[in-house]
């Protein structure tokens, strides 16, 4: 076994108990931050963040999901402003936007000098950071907050690499679950397009490089895509997302994000025009 | 990194005087030997004693020690001394540091045959981050991609002596060594000498579920060192190790 792959460890979460007692869970010890009966639905996956009460997140969690090029950001813009004009405070979130390690990971992605679990385990921290400094403090007040991508993308792009799910899951157990999920489902020929269209090259981490699937940039990205879209079939079944068709006009995306939300948060008026600030994403 | 090994290791030792293996079956031929205890337990000093006896006899060594990473280092200071870090975000940040020196040093010198030395490890984290209240299962979970040690030391000494160890010589306390996050005490002196105890009482907790060899850190240093010595070379075939060996 590859003492660097945790698939031998057992899935779900579970560290196994296998062998020389590599992974056996710790004894007993600290006492736990409050344990949640299990037919209690908990706002935390599993063991809940330590010194973080969930009782008073008053405010809703709407993540958007979705490679680059599915048109998250001009979702989000939008939303924003259709929330802001119902009456509704919003708080955005994204990854790599976090105080304590956000220009740490931009050096060892410019660096390319980064290995697969350290990379992972700092989008980690990045996630966590912005998790309790920012999401959490934000629903705290009752705010919406729109996650501009969430930890399923991380594990998504982990798994990928050949990290195991299980083991994924296990560190984003103390997350909170969404109240909504959308995953803006594009392919990823209509991804590269539109991505190339908009900046006239493809990165090196979007086209999957590191993991040497091929030497041509077009075939790399669209066998990396098409291998985290396979993840996110699977993520969007464990997680309840919201499957959207993101190939469509931004506008008809536009409408069907509004329904789910304005449903949620029993909004009755639904039709939206954008200002014209944003009027130029409307096509 | 290589899915498997490629060197092949004698595993029996030269003149096996009982059927007993020396090492434990490992995955990779290199051998793993690591120091645990709460500071002032006097382990960083029986390790670098054990690290020069080895390097004068011209083994193939590499040691390694927690929280340094070059690549983790400017976040880690950046949240420690700006107090940004919250219990998970502490224990992440440092399992990162730690997943960069196993993928980048750890790993590909254990396949190469190296004897690596570790001043702290995981069971660092799992003390520590268990006293901040991180839940023990997350953080079995979270380095359970850690080789397993050959030999985890444990230097143990009561909490008085090694407290005046440090107290005696340092009294420059930082927030999170002091466990000031943790509104323990508003002294800081007083703060870590709580936050010891509990760190101390979570590796008690280990020396029988992670195998822990219990060295006694009242022990004077060289008696001490005299008995690690004999130990590894009791559980590891150094032989193996030799500036003569094949490698």
């Amino acid at each position: 076994m590859d003492p660097s792959d945790p698939r031998e460890h057992g899935g779900d979460g579970q560290p196994s108990a296998s062998g020389d007692g590599a992974a056996r869970p710790a004894a007993p010890a600290a006492p736990r931050p409050a344990e949640h009966p299990p037919a209690a639905r908990s706002r935390f996956y599993g063991s809940p963040l330590p010194r973080t009460s969930e009782d008073d997140l008053s405010g809703m969690l709407i993540v958007i999901e979705g490679t680059d090029g599915s048109g998250r950001s001009t979702q989000i813009a939008l939303l924003q402003e259709w929330l802001e004009s119902n009456g509704f405070a919003v708080q955005t979130m994204g990854l790599r936007r976090s105080n304590l390690i956000a220009r740490d990971i931009d050096d060892v992605l410019a660096k390319n000098s980064v290995t697969r679990m350290t990379l992972a385990l700092m989008y980690a921290t990045d996630f966590f950071d912005q998790l309790e400094n920012r999401i959490i403090p934000a629903l705290r007040s009752g705010m919406i907050v729109l996650a501009d991508r969430y930890f399923f993308t991380l594990v998504a792009r982990a798994a990928a690499r050949g990290i195991a799910r299980g083991y994924l899951h296990g560190i984003y157990e103390p997350a909170l679950r969404p109240d909504l999920s959308f995953w803006l489902n594009v392919s990823p020929s209509v991804a590269f397009e539109r991505e190339f269209k908009k900046s006239q090259v493809i990165s090196y981490w979007e086209a999957g490089l590191d993991m040497a699937l091929s030497n041509d940039l077009f075939k790399s990205f669209i066998r990396y895509q098409s291998m985290i879209k396979k993840e996110f079939e699977n993520l969007a079944k464990r997680h309840q997302f919201v499957k959207l068709d993101a190939e469509a006009p931004v506008q008809t995306v536009n409408r069907e994000l509004r329904k789910h939300i304005g449903e949620h948060l029993r909004i009755k008026d639904l039709s939206y025009k954008p200002s014209s600030a944003l009027i130029h994403l409307w096509r | 990194m290589a899915p498997e090994s490629t060197i092949a290791k004698p595993r029996a030792p030269q003149d096996a005087p009982d059927s007993a293996p020396r090492q434990p079956e490992r995955p990779y031929p290199g051998a793993l030997v690591v120091v645990e205890g709460i500071d002032g337990s006097g382990k960083s000093t029986q390790l670098y004693l054990l690290k020069r006896w080895l390097e004068i006899g011209g083994y193939r060594i590499h040691f390694t020690e927690w929280n340094s990473s070059p690549l983790v280092k400017s976040a880690t200071k950046r949240g420690k001394r700006r107090k940004l870090l919250t219990p998970t975000t502490f224990s992440m940040i440092h399992a990162a540091d730690f997943a960069d020196r196993c993928e980048r040093q750890i790993f590909p010198l254990l396949q190469g045959g190296y004897l690596v030395l570790a001043d702290r490890y995981i069971y660092t984290a799992f003390a520590r981050d268990a006293s901040r209240g991180c839940s023990p299962q997350w953080l079995r979970n979270l380095y359970s991609f850690a080789p397993i040690p050959d030999i985890t030391f444990y230097f143990r000494a009561p909490l008085e002596i090694a407290l005046n160890r440090i107290l005696g010589g340092r009294p420059e306390l930082k927030h999170y060594e002091a466990g000031m996050d943790l509104g323990l005490s508003f002294d800081r002196t007083e703060s870590f000498r709580i936050f010891q105890g509990m760190i101390l009482d979570q590796y008690d907790q280990m020396t029988a579920t992670d195998n822990f060899v219990l060295m006694d850190g009242t022990v004077p240093v060289n008696e001490l060192q005299q008995q690690m010595r004999e130990l590894v070379q009791e559980r590891i075939d150094l032989q193996w190790f030799a500036p003569d060996s094949a490698g």
